[in-house]
């Protein structure tokens, strides 16, 4: 079948490089037939299968092919791209007078694939299925391939003959398909990620109270994983979460509940997850007694999540402002970001932008610790302690252990590991 | 001509106009014109005064016999118009723009005044990016602000009355402010805020406010507590003083850079204009601050420039002057008819009973008839149904001011504008029944009604007319206010100024502090103080 995908989303690639193993024609919609976050190549077995597609001529660019002479069309862009999602669709309608089926995979919010489908004719055999985005990183291929449960939104028993004739290589070993409505699976899909930004909220929540009661949150968060009833995803505690995705999506829930049902439930998670941004800043004022001007600060970090080049409400902002805001300097490191980041900050006589980690830290009074970027989970600590001139660091991802950088000589500070 | 001879004059016009009831006065069709004054949105009309266009230039005449073209130049120039205390008295000086200059003792004090600004703005911008951070590391989210008087009034007054104007960046921060010495208001406000993300901003002219310190040593105390940090650590990030003797603000604890200063010739019911209106430019943002202070400018260039005859804060002086002194009224109601001005009508007990409440002539001279009334007030349609029955029906005589905006609620539904509605129907009501009393009735209907049902009428009122409540026309309204009280102060001969009347109570009270704590030493004090101070420590011995 000739399918065209669209989107940079992970879904989009996993998407394009499985579909193109089982004889597919893709056409990869925009120029590019490589993910631009490196979050996303660096998903195991995608790289291999899209070099395989593109070298077999599974898989060519919308430059090498019209996107629009494809009868099959995988949706999976970002959210907040609604209008974009739209217009394709209606360009669909408008060149396409026989059947059509468009896969819809896109975090779009509720009611959004129904929207869509208005601008298709149904009676041309002009369908819209909606299949959640479940995919996490690190297994999305493995995921894609053998699901145990299927959840599609469709309303039409042509569109899920084709939808179910299409992923059939993957479902072959008796994958659970579990048909609903278009508007029931995209609210599911809410109601999980609202369930995982409760989770998130919730162990930052005990973090905080971990620094008081004095136990080590990490060691909680182990035993808690042990019930199955909780499990142990979505449960690390940090400084935290960022990226324009997921903070959007959830705000558009949060404000859906609170509009409709006066409930601050999930405005409230939000609220904290802003503040809880800040506490490596308010570790480090209180460690120096409520005063930072002239203090030279290294930062280890700056995009939301390790493997991603933006820093789209990360937390290295609101730790920055508060930073400057105090007079105090401050030496920036990030392996990807740092050009978004200087695209928001500019040149500024309180930043200095490092290409090295060991050069950012050299001279300061404490280090901050905000994205857990592999490289920075076993440094040298010989030479970070010899180039630091204040040996504090303040962990905002728990990647240290508090004990070892006890022994090293290091004042440590964790996200609720007050224990140490 | 000389005062005398004007007061002579008014005395005989009084003596005919006394006997004119104001429904025959407000028969002349052209009365409204005649007797109503615009000034840049703010209209002034004193067509239910009981007066005739006539008694207006008589009127002037006094005031002009009395100088007070030569006066408003004085307190405009900086000249030591508060005698008794040697200085000048220039709020004036405090809303005129950058750009302009005014020396005074050789000093550029609109320098001073703008250098204060641009510091009290870093000091807001810094609030309202909540990089302003408590002992915690949060950012400041309330702030309580701690003085009396008025480093109380002036603040409380404005922030409730420009409630709708805050930029959303002011949004996050919650105001209160704290007056009473008896920790009554600071106490149940502890109970409820978090120590961690409140600022506290002390605000006393001479630093030795006893009620505001006793109420400041309270918030120390307990943020100390809270926080378990030394003091200086404290008030380095929880505590702005606000302040003209920065010596005694440094000596509490205050560091010198979360002090904001004013000046000596600053007086405390004329400040609000200065740094102690620091609350109003958290609420309403600095931009929103500077329109209120261009407002009150607009009336001070006015004051000072527009002939007596038109001038805005002199003719509502002068109209005071008539019934004060003419017309034998010593009762003088605030009634805005717009809830935001709640705080308006204790503002204005403060600016004009504060200022004009003397007895003494600049030259120490006894004065000869009455000077400021008793000022009371309430928002209009709540004081419908308390005082009203009064202003109706009882003897006493009462000149009335109804403050409303003509506009309110423009950007918002249907059913709150039908409110504004009610409100200005209710205030146009309430003028013309007082002034007509049940002449206001289309029919003769009233001469059948038994006694207690008649209204007598005749009680004079003025009616100020906003376009809208806005930063710049509420500077308007306060600035028009505080020139009318010096007007009446220069007819009168008196120092607006000073306060002596408050001294000795502060001082008996020091005393009084001690015979409560050794009661032993009461033998020099009069029997009722001694029989009542001898029942208080005994209760107080029993808890």
């Amino acid at each position: 079948m000739k399918i065209c995908v669209w989107g940079d989303e992970l879904a989009a690639w996993i998407a394009a490089a499985q579909l193109a193993s089982y004889g597919n024609d893709i056409i990869k919609a925009g120029s590019a037939l490589a993910p631009a976050e490196s979050a996303i190549r660096i998903e195991p077995g995608l790289m291999d299968r899209l070099e395989q597609g593109i070298i077999g001529g599974q898989i060519r660019s919308s430059e090498e092919e019209d996107p629009f002479s494809a009868e099959i069309h995988w949706l999976a862009i970002a959210p907040g791209e609604l209008e974009a999602a739209g217009e394709i669709v209606a360009h669909l309608a408008a060149v396409h007078q026989g059947s059509l089926l468009v896969v819809n995979q896109s975090n779009l919010g509720t009611g959004a694939s129904d929207q869509l489908q208005s601008r298709l004719d149904e009676n041309k055999q002009q369908h819209v299925v909606y299949l959640p985005d479940m995919l996490q990183g690190g297994q999305a291929m493995r995921q894609f391939a053998h699901p145990e449960v299927m959840l599609v939104g469709c309303e039409n028993d042509s569109a899920g003959t084709m939808f179910t004739a299409l992923m059939r290589p993957f479902t072959r070993e008796g994958t659970e398909l579990r048909l609903m409505s278009r508007r029931e699976a995209e609210f599911t899909k809410f109601a999980i990620t609202g369930m995982l930004a409760l989770r998130l909220g919730y162990i930052n929540e005990l973090a905080m109270l971990a620094d008081h009661v004095g136990v080590d949150i990490e060691t909680v968060r182990d035993g808690m994983s042990t019930d199955q009833r909780v499990g142990p995803y979505y449960l690390s505690p940090g400084c935290g979460f960022g990226g324009q995705h997921f903070t959007q999506y959830i705000e558009g829930l949060a404000g859906l509940l609170s509009k409709t049902r006066g409930s601050t439930l999930l405005e409230t998670v939000l609220k904290q997850n802003e503040q809880h941004k800040e506490l490596p800043f308010r570790k480090l004022w209180q460690h120096y007694q409520c005063d930072l001007h002239g203090r030279r600060i290294a930062l280890w970090g700056l995009a939301f999540k390790p493997g991603v080049a933006t820093v789209e409400s990360a937390p290295s902002l609101r730790v920055v402002d508060a930073l400057l805001a105090q007079g105090a300097t401050i030496q920036l490191h990030d392996p990807e970001a740092l050009e978004d980041f200087r695209f928001h900050y500019g040149d500024h006589p309180q930043l200095v932008y490092c290409a090295k980690p060991y050069e950012a830290v050299n001279g300061v009074d404490a280090l901050l610790l905000l994205t857990a970027w592999p490289e920075y989970w076993s440094p040298n600590y010989t030479e970070l302690h010899r180039l630091m001139r204040e040996p504090v660091i303040v962990d905002g991802r728990n990647v240290y252990d508090p004990q070892l950088l006890h022994d090293l000589g290091f004042t440590y500070y964790g996200v609720g590991r007050a224990s140490h | 001509m000389t005062p005398d001879s004007c007061w002579s004059d008014l005395r005989d016009a009084a003596q005919v106009l006394k006997s004119r009831h104001l429904s025959e006065l407000l028969g002349d069709d052209n009365r409204f014109d005649a007797l109503t004054f615009e000034h840049d949105g703010l209209l002034l009309d004193l067509s239910r005064q009981r007066l005739l266009p006539e008694t207006l230039d008589q009127l002037v005449a006094l005031a002009d016999a009395c100088q007070l073209k030569q006066k408003i130049d004085d307190l405009i120039s900086g000249e030591p118009v508060n005698c008794t205390e040697g200085r000048a008295a220039l709020h004036t000086a405090l809303r005129t723009p950058a750009g302009k200059s005014l020396s005074v003792n050789g000093e550029d004090i609109i320098a001073g005044v703008q250098s204060t600004l641009a510091k009290m703005e870093a000091l807001v911008a810094t609030l309202h990016s909540g990089q302003w951070r408590g002992y915690s590391g949060e950012a400041i989210d309330t702030v309580v602000n701690i003085g009396v008087g008025g480093s109380d009034l002036g603040p409380l007054m404005t922030c409730r009355a420009l409630s709708d104007f805050k930029p959303k960046a002011a949004q996050g921060i919650e105001l209160h402010f704290v007056s009473s010495m008896d920790g009554s208001q600071l106490s149940g406000l502890l109970s409820r805020l978090n120590p961690a993300t409140t600022l506290f901003v002390l605000s006393s002219k001479s630093f030795t406010t006893i009620d505001t310190l006793a109420n400041a040593a309270t918030a120390r105390q307990w943020l100390v507590d809270a926080s378990g940090l030394d003091s200086d650590v404290i008030l380095r990030h929880h505590f702005i003083g606000i302040t003209a003797q920065p010596e005694k603000a440094g000596e509490w604890g205050i560091p010198s850079q979360n002090q904001l200063l004013f000046w000596d010739w600053t007086g405390g019911r004329y400040s609000m204009w200065s740094a102690i209106g620091l609350p109003i430019a958290i609420s309403i943002g600095m931009e929103g601050f500077r329109r209120l202070l261009a407002g009150a400018h607009s009336i001070d260039t006015h004051f000072h420039q527009a002939p007596l005859r038109e001038n805005l804060p002199v003719l509502l002086a002068l109209v005071g002057i008539w019934n004060i002194n003419l017309l034998d009224i010593h009762a003088h109601a605030i009634l805005p008819y717009d809830g935001r001005l709640a705080h308006l009508p204790a503002y204005l007990e403060q600016l004009e009973m504060e200022s004009n409440g003397k007895s003494v002539r600049l030259d120490g001279s006894a004065t000869e008839g009455h000077t400021c009334p008793v000022l009371w007030g309430e928002i209009g349609p709540n004081a419908q149904h308390a005082f009203y029955q009064l202003l109706h029906q009882g003897t006493e005589s009462v000149m009335c001011d109804f403050i409303v905006p003509a506009k309110r609620y423009t950007d918002r539904g249907q059913e709150l504008q039908q409110q504004h509605r009610l409100a200005l129907a209710n205030c146009l009501a309430q003028a013309r029944v007082l002034a007509l009393g049940d002449k206001a009735l289309a029919d003769d209907s009233a001469d059948a009604a038994p006694p207690w049902k008649r209204y007598r009428g005749n009680q004079p009122s003025t009616v100020i007319l906003l376009d809208e409540l806005t930063p710049y026309a509420l500077g308007q309204l306060i600035a028009m206010y505080e020139h009318k009280v010096y007007t009446q102060a220069v007819i009168w001969g008196i120092n607006p100024f000073d306060q002596w009347g408050v001294e000795l109570g502060k001082k008996m009270a020091t005393a009084m502090l001690d015979e409560l704590d050794n009661p032993d030493r009461s033998a020099s004090l009069d029997s009722a103080t001694r029989g009542l101070l001898l029942r208080i420590n005994t209760l107080r011995e029993q808890a």
